[in-house]
């Protein structure tokens, strides 16, 4: 299913990404190569010989709606430069002025530094009426699905290597544990408990304290901790599987579990966004949970069942 | 309700730290050689780390990609009507979407909904509900199975996917049932 899932993922934001850039191309949203009349005030004069002028850019409600046909649009006053080049006049909005759309994705599109256009005629005077030409827009959802690709890819690489910290710490405790007979202890402590959900895994199994751990975990809301002990808990499964990229029924259970999480506490992120807020949801958080983990443990076991999911025994 | 919380708040503060000393006291009076132990084990972390890296690197380029794409906007128009027949709101829709996607996705809409409708409005509370209860699914997969190396993840997915629209549906009553 994650196969049809990540490719459904792929086809989808191409085929979302091409109809919206056909749809601008058709509707031209971004005005390519039409002038937008625009007046620049200069703070005192215009100085012919200057080549950068610190002005402002007043854009008015009826001409921006007009040209862009969206009656909502309102008019406003923004900061901007007049550049002048042998090439001719243009103007650039400062970078921290914060633009109406789609104004604002013409100059995330356009402006390699910052965005600029082109102005028409000659300046006179300290109010100089004038209309803008940007570069054209084109393909603007195709560039940001291929630039989404490429900053997920890097940031899954951020995070795995993230990780290698608390991985480590865990690892290095976990193996005390286990070498002290700990885990072994918490095995036969915990497994009347656990063993239920997990009929597949051998009496006295290491994997059962280390899943009690991560569930244990999970419900303190200490994600840090889960995460780890969830793999080492996932590795100590993978010594009892026969196959080697085929997921057990004891494995399915425990990611379940985890993807449903148990959580008595809500998890810190949610804690550190919601405030004090947050007592309140205490209950709802809870039953929410609660319920959705029983959920999540009848669908492991009686998709289990299935023809397509049954386990792949050699 | 408070005093079981202020014991779970001192739980979860004082678990991390015994748990920090206990390990390698406990071994220590069982004669382990503590610091040799803890020194291969944690060589594991490493190669645990760069296991999963090109798991995760497929799923969160495709999330990313379809976030991008604006796909989430249309999908949530597409669902509007047919989960407006169950009683579920417009504006907790996008909250189910993104939430077995990506977590940080998921932050800001949270953060989103709580500068559009006020904290204490009943639809963060729901969006809220649904955030506390539910995990990044497909991230979760992508590292518990890539550390593993596993790849054919069997049910694992309708699974999480079930109790996490479950859970979505749910966090909606059991919202309105406390609050509404």
């Amino acid at each position: 299913m994650l196969n049809y899932i990540w490719g459904g993922l792929i086809v989808l934001s191409l085929v979302f990404a091409l109809t919206s850039d056909i749809t601008d191309f058709v509707q031209d949203t971004y005005r390519n190569g039409t002038p937008l009349p625009v007046t620049i005030i200069f703070e005192e004069e215009y100085h012919a010989d200057t080549r950068r002028q610190y002005v402002e850019v007043q854009l008015s409600g009826t001409d921006l709606a007009a040209h862009y046909g969206d009656s909502t649009m309102t008019g406003n006053t923004w900061p901007g430069v007049l550049l002048q080049t042998s090439a001719g006049r243009e103007l650039r909005f400062a970078e921290e002025a914060s633009l109406t759309e789609p104004l604002q994705t013409i100059c995330q599109e356009t402006g390699q530094e910052d965005c600029r256009g082109a102005l028409q005629g000659i300046p006179a005077g300290t109010e100089w009426q004038t209309a803008i030409t940007f570069r054209p827009v084109r393909w603007v959802k195709m560039n940001a699905i291929a630039g989404a690709a490429l900053d997920f890819a890097r940031t899954a690489v951020t995070l795995a290597l993230g990780l290698i910290g608390g991985l480590g710490l865990w690892m290095g405790l976990l193996k005390i544990a286990e070498a002290s007979g700990m885990l072994q202890a918490l095995v036969r402590f915990t497994q009347p408990l656990i063993r239920p959900l997990f009929p597949k895994v051998p009496k006295d199994h290491p994997a059962l304290g280390l899943i009690v751990l991560n569930l244990s975990a999970n419900m303190l809301g200490m994600g840090n901790a889960a995460t780890p002990l969830g793999i080492k808990a996932m590795q100590e499964l993978q010594t009892l599987n026969e196959t080697e990229d085929t997921a057990t029924d004891p494995m399915v259970m425990l990611l379940t579990m985890n993807t449903a999480s148990v959580q008595i506490l809500p998890p810190v992120t949610l804690v550190a966004i919601m405030g004090l807020q947050i007592n309140q949801l205490f209950f709802s958080i809870l039953i929410t949970t609660g319920l959705s983990l029983i959920v999540g443990i009848t669908a492991v076991k009686l998709l289990g069942r299935l023809k397509r999911y049954r386990e792949v025994t050699s | 309700m408070n005093i079981v919380q202020l014991f779970l708040d001192y739980a979860s503060a004082l678990v991390l730290p015994a748990i920090l000393v206990g390990f390698p006291l406990y071994g220590m009076i069982r004669k382990v050689r503590v610091y040799e132990v803890f020194v291969d084990g944690a060589k594991e972390g490493f190669h645990v780390a760069v296991m999963i890296i090109p798991y995760l690197i497929a799923i969160l380029f495709a999330i990313g990609m379809f976030r991008a794409s604006g796909a989430m906007d249309f999908l949530t128009d597409l669902l509007r009507p047919v989960v407006g027949l169950i009683g579920i709101p417009a504006e907790v829709i996008p909250m189910g979407i993104v939430r077995p996607l990506t977590g940080s996705g998921s932050v800001g809409i949270v953060l989103d909904m709580i500068s559009q409708f006020g904290e204490d409005s009943i639809f963060v509370k729901m969006a809220a509900t649904m955030f506390g209860s539910t995990e990044t699914t497909f991230y979760v997969i992508a590292v518990y199975f890539g550390a593993v190396n596993i790849r054919k993840t069997r049910h694992a997915v309708p699974a999480g996917l079930i109790a996490d629209i479950f859970a979505m549906i749910a966090a909606v009553y059991v919202v309105l049932f406390l609050f509404g």
